[in-house]
Order: C-alpha cells, then structure tokens, then sequence
C-alpha cells in the first residue's frame, strides 16, 4: 500500500512546487477512498432510493464523499494515532449525518457541528504546520457547500430573512477563513523549513513558498573551481552593471525605469528578454533598484532570465548559484500587469489569467557586503544598506 | 403545471447555494487581490474593481433569482461565461507551456461550480417556459 502511495505521489506531484497546489502523499490514500462513493451510489439503487429533492441529494453526496476521504486519510501511516483517530471521528460523525439526511430528517445541530468543526480542524492543522494541499482544500470546499444547504431555514421559518443573511455571511467567512488559513500555512511550512542548499538562500527554504520552484539540488558545498567561476560572475557584473547606478542611463537602454519605488523594484527590458543571451553580465534582463529613505535610486543588483520555460539555467558556481522559478502568477490583461498569485481556491483575479510557470531566474547583487551575492537579498540587511546610504552626505 | 412550478423551484434552490459558495469565492479572490494590490507595486487595480463587481453582481442575482427573471439569468451567464472562458485559457497554457493542468481546486470552483449554475438555471428556465405553438402542435398530433 505504502509503496503504491509513494508511486502515485510521484505521479501526482511535481517537484519543487508548492504543496498548496499539488496532493500531498498522505493524502492520496483519502482520494482512492473516493472510490466507495460510486458503489455506495450502486447498493442505495438497488435497495431502491428514497425520494428526496435535489439539494438534499447534493447534500448526502458532499456528505458521503468527506465522509469517505477522512476515512482514507485515516488509513494512511504518515498521520499520528491522535490525527488518525480524528479523521476515524469525523469520518464517522459525517456518515452519521448523511444517513440522517437520506432517512427524510434535517442535518440539525450536529451537522452543524460535525462540519463547523472539521472546516476549523483544517484552520488549526494548517496553521500549525501541516501543508495545505488540493485533498484538502477541495474536501473543506465540499464541506463549505454542504454548510450552504444546512443552513438554508425552513421556508415557513420565523426571521426566515435574518437566518438566511447570517447563514450567507457565515459562508463567506469560512471561505475566506479558508483561504486565508491556507495561505498562511504554506508561507509558514516554507518558512519553517530553511536551508535547503548550502551557504545559499533562495526565497526560503526545501518547501517553496506558494508561486516559486525550485529545482532539485544536491545539499553539499561548492568546489574551489565554482567559488571561483560565482567570484568572477560578481566582478563581472559589477564592473558591467557601474553604468546602470543612473536610472536615466537604464531607461536610455530600454529599462522600464517609470515608477521606480519601495525596496525591491524591477526594471525590466523587453529589448534583452528576447536575446537569447544568457547570463550575460553586460546584458541582464532585469535591473533591481531600491530608493533609499532620502529618495535616492540606488541599483541594488540584477536579474538574469532564462530565454525559454523549461529551460534550466546555467549553475556555474554549483550550489552557490541556485536559480529558481515562479509558478501560478496570476496576470492580468485588462491593462497588462501582476496581480497577485492563484488563489488555494483556485482562481486568479477577475480578468487575470494563471501563467503556470516562468522562466528560470537568477539575482546577482552588486552592493559591497551583500551577505547572499545570489538568490534573496536579506530585506533587514537592504533596509539597513540603504538608511547607511541616505545618512552619507 | 404545479409540480412543474416546484421543480423549477427546487432547481432554483439548489441554484441559490451554489452562487452563494461562488459569491463567497468572488469576495474571497476580491480581497486576495487587494492583498496583492499592496504586497506588489506593480500590481493593477483593476482586478479588484473586477472581482468585486463580479462578487457583487453574483450575489446580487441570487438574492434576486426567480423563474421568469431573464434579466438576472443572464448576468449570471455572463459571471459563469467569463469564468469557464478564463479556465479554457488558463488550462491551454498550462498544457501548452509545461504539458500540465491546473490544480483540481480550480476544475471545481472555475468549472464544475459554473456549469452546474448554469445547468440549473436552463433546467428551471425550461422547467417553467410557457407552452410554445410547436409545443402545442407536437401535443395534438400524439392525441
């Protein structure tokens, strides 16, 4: 069993993503679980079905199918005795449910209960350190639409009008108390696990943040050759990349240099992203420019863009020059821009479409005493750079 | 005519739930873009004006979703239209670029939760359409 979870894992993920948009290994036991639904399904037929409308169909099937996820989930060795017994529970509870709703009877209170407390069992597991995954994002937007139809009150109900607007709005809080605990937890899970490759900082850590992949490299330290080949890449960069310090200069050049502000701003050229040179010290992609607190434009470094997707870029300091990705950036065409990344609930922003993957990127800073010459800046080191910066005359 | 009209009915039930996890999924990705908003400078706002009116406009025809409404079936098209044609690009990309698709969430919320709307609100549309003559004419032939 274990190692046919470990197959499908393979399978079902891609490596170096974020989990939040892949199935989790100890979760796919919770989707072949799925299975028993269409035989379910079957037996109810034979037996004969009860009459029930539509919605209450639809509620018995969302019912049903968290119901048997759990219960796979349960089956699965990576949970804890403890989270294991919690799925049995839920599982159960949620069967208990279902039958309740296909006898003729109302969900009521404990329908209530069962799901209120499995969508707030995901909040507290993903915000305590279990990666949110598509399993599990899926099942608690099952259980969000079964929530919808519990809630419905009863057409001859008092306060008909008030139940049905507090029912409504507690809906939009679980879907938006979803999100927001999934975002949370994969920037988490990302950030609790640094250190991937030696003496280098891409981003975060072995678990990539939401948006960002990185490729697969091996933990060990970089040869004196590739020391030397990052060394005189630096070198090399700073002497070609003295001249863009005058941000006119850059624009000159074809950098979109308008709006330059914050501490991170990328001036990209359209005229170098097409080139087809790579890693060219004279001829870089991308500038990055940070304005110091007296509104100075200071050139931080550099970006180098691969020219094609898929295509990986050139490690020639080994582990020290570890480039990197970006997945699932959501953009926007009405006007062109960046508006975010794709939602855990899987949509971009109106009007915005999901590029599923970038180019391979790399950053090279040029400023004296950068602690990590490749991959992320330290944002507390840049803040402090650029305050010494403005207190120079 | 009568259990026609309580089919409609149901059907428009069932309807109403769904646009009201959509509508929830619309304020959610209007708030996720205002994040983003502030996170990226060079994000533009225009995603949120437009997740927004779409959160607005969703919910707006639930609350006011009836049978012979046409007016507010067909802003409800429109939303769903929008959606499926947003995932048709996102999923040829995605195929195109990297020889994937996207994640399962997003063939839930952005395909499966859109056709099913829409299949509902024909479904109740046709449940409660007036007898045309070609109706009529097809009726008298059988008798």
């Amino acid at each position: 069993m274990n190692a046919l979870l470990a197959h499908l894992d393979h399978v079902a993920s891609v490596a170096g993503g974020s989990p939040l948009y892949q199935i989790a290994a100890d979760h796919l036991a919770g989707v072949i679980a799925l299975v028993a639904l269409p035989i379910g399904a079957w037996v109810i037929r034979r037996r004969g079905a009860p009459t029930l409308a539509p919605l209450d169909w639809l509620l018995v099937a969302l019912l049903a199918a968290s119901a048997a996820l759990h219960a796979g989930l349960a089956i699965d060795n990576e949970h804890g005795i403890g989270v294991r017994a919690l799925f049995v529970a839920d599982a159960v509870f949620l069967g208990v449910v279902a039958l309740r709703v296909m006898r003729g009877s109302r969900a009521g209170r404990l329908g209530v209960a069962v799901l209120v407390g499995s969508i707030l069992a995901y909040w507290v597991a993903v915000l305590s350190g279990e990666a949110p995954d598509q399993v599990g994002l899926a099942t608690k937007l099952a259980e969000i639409l079964a929530l919808a139809i519990v809630f419905r009150p009863a057409p001859n109900r008092r306060w008909r009008r008030a139940l049905s607007f507090a029912g409504s709005v507690a809906i939009g809080l679980l879907v938006v108390g979803t999100a927001a605990s999934s975002w949370i937890g994969a920037f988490r899970v990302s950030a609790a696990d640094p250190g991937a490759v030696a003496g280098h900082n891409v981003h975060a850590g072995s678990v990539p943040p939401p948006g960002t992949i990185f490729p697969v490299v091996a933990d060990r330290d970089p040869t004196p050759a590739e020391r030397a080949a990052a060394a005189d890449l630096i070198s090399a960069a700073r002497v070609a990349l003295a001249r863009y310090a005058d941000p006119a200069v850059a624009a000159a050049d074809g950098y979109g240099v308008k709006g330059l502000a914050g501490i991170d701003f990328h001036a990209s050229n359209p005229k170098y992203e097409n080139d087809d040179r790579v890693l060219d010290p004279a001829h870089p992609e991308t500038l990055v420019y940070a304005v110091a607190p007296d509104g100075r434009p200071v050139l931080m470094g550099a970006m180098f863009l691969m020219p094609k997707i898929g295509r990986p870029g050139p490690t020639i300091g080994g582990p020290l020059t570890v480039w990197h990705a970006h997945e699932h950036v959501c953009v926007s065409l009405t006007p062109p821009g960046l508006t975010g990344l794709l939602s855990p609930l899987g949509a971009c922003p109106v009007g915005s479409i999901d590029l599923p993957r970038t180019a391979e990127m790399i950053h090279i800073w040029i400023v004296p005493g950068a602690p990590q010459p490749f991959g992320d800046l330290d944002e507390a080191w840049r803040r402090a750079y650029l305050q010494a910066i403005a207190a120079r005359p | 005519m009568d259990s026609s009209r309580r089919a409609a009915d149901e059907l428009l039930e069932a309807a109403r739930v769904l646009l009201l996890l959509q509508g929830a999924l619309l304020v959610a990705s209007t708030i996720e873009a205002l994040f983003w908003g502030l996170v990226f400078p060079g994000a533009t706002g225009s995603s949120v004006v437009l997740s927004g009116a779409a959160a607005v406009a969703i919910l707006v025809a639930r609350a006011r979703l009836r049978a012979d409404r046409l007016g507010t079936r067909r802003i409800v098209y429109i939303v769903e239209g929008v959606t499926l044609a947003t995932l048709a690009i996102d999923s040829a990309l995605a195929f195109a670029l990297i020889g994937a698709y996207p994640p399962a969430v997003a063939f839930l919320t952005q395909f499966v939760l859109p056709l099913c709307v829409i299949a509902l609100l024909r479904r109740a549309a046709r449940a409660t359409a007036p007898i045309s003559t070609t109706n009529v004419a097809t009726i008298e032939v059988t008798a």
